[in-house]
């Protein structure tokens, strides 16, 4: 920040100085409370619907996993289509989009955006504008662990 | 608003359609063993064996620090222990796992364990458990849930 103050001209530093006595400072630390808990809460419903699928369904621990992510994916979907989950997004910021909601917040509404262009352009191309970096990147690091793990087998370290 | 209403209520018919599912009250104990600590009396399928065996084992991993809840079912050649670890513990569970598993292993090394620390699977030893009140309910069929329950453990998706 010191280096390139020295660059701007007087006026632009006055500016800047005007600018921070009118700035309003971000409040992190609720921000991050609020995060914090809508997050948690996310999370309390998550773990509530795989108990569900433990006690009624022949899901155990380890496999519950994958049925409830597709629930609360399939969940946070209908929530944007409704519109209600941008609410929680504005009131909780990351915590509602670091959870596995985030990523069907992702996919549906850059579907709803890009609706007027066409289903096959607009829909399906730029559906997974967002979540397809994330589909990626979590198909390829499995990819790479997966490989690790089967050359570290393969010379007999685990 | 009317999105409101209408969002609450398509998640409400979600809920009611998901735990109208299953409404047989024969099974409440066992699900209530999610939450509490039932402590249930080990048990053996056929009656022939010697019982003690179910017992002992159930005292050996009692004494484990960690461990709050022991439900101990002997079968035919599998006996199943399963247990539920203290919340904290909870990141060392393979740990767990395999020490009481050798400990086991090294006090009865003719019997073959197969441990487990996984919730459905205490559930479903306690359903049967809470089956073999039943007169009707046969060792053959008792046998057949057993291996049932072995299966599930050893599912890995």
């Amino acid at each position: 920040m010191g280096k390139k103050q020295k660059k701007l001209t007087p006026q632009q530093q006055q500016y800047q100085q005007l600018e921070q006595k009118h700035e309003i400072p971000r409040p992190v630390v609720k921000n991050c409370l609020k995060a914090f808990f809508v997050g948690g809460l996310i999370c309390l419903i998550g773990q509530a619907i795989s108990y569900f699928y433990i006690a009624y369904f022949d899901f155990t621990e380890a496999t519950a996993g994958n049925p409830t992510t597709a629930t609360m994916v399939f969940i946070s979907m209908l929530l944007t289509g409704f519109g209600v989950y941008d609410r929680i997004g504005q009131f909780g910021g990351a915590g509602s989009a670091v959870p596995v909601t985030g990523f069907g917040n992702a996919v549906i509404s850059a579907a709803i955006e890009h609706r007027t262009e066409g289903f096959v352009l607009g829909v399906g191309g730029n559906m997974f504008k967002l979540a397809g970096s994330v589909i990626l990147f979590g198909t390829f690091s499995a990819f790479v662990v997966a490989l690790i793990k089967t050359v570290l087998i393969m010379w007999g370290v685990i | 608003m009317k999105i409101y209403r209408l969002a609450l209520f398509m998640l409400l018919i979600l809920m009611i359609t998901l735990s109208g599912c299953n409404q047989s009250e024969e099974d409440q104990e066992s699900r209530l063993s999610l939450i509490k600590t039932t402590n249930p009396k080990p048990i053996k399928i056929p009656n022939k064996q010697n019982e003690s065996i179910a017992k002992q084992v159930k005292k050996d991993v009692k004494k484990f620090d960690e461990i709050f809840d022991v439900a101990v079912v002997q079968g035919k050649k599998d006996t199943l222990v399963v247990y539920k670890v203290k919340h904290f513990q909870r990141f060392r569970m393979k740990q767990i796992e395999s020490s009481v598993t050798k400990e086991l292993e090294k006090k009865y090394p003719d019997e073959k364990f197969t441990v487990s620390s996984d919730y459905k699977i205490f559930m479903e030893a306690l359903k049967i458990k809470e089956h073999m009140k039943d007169p009707k309910y046969s060792t053959t069929k008792a046998e057949k849930d057993f291996e049932k329950i072995i299966k599930l453990k050893n599912e890995q998706t």
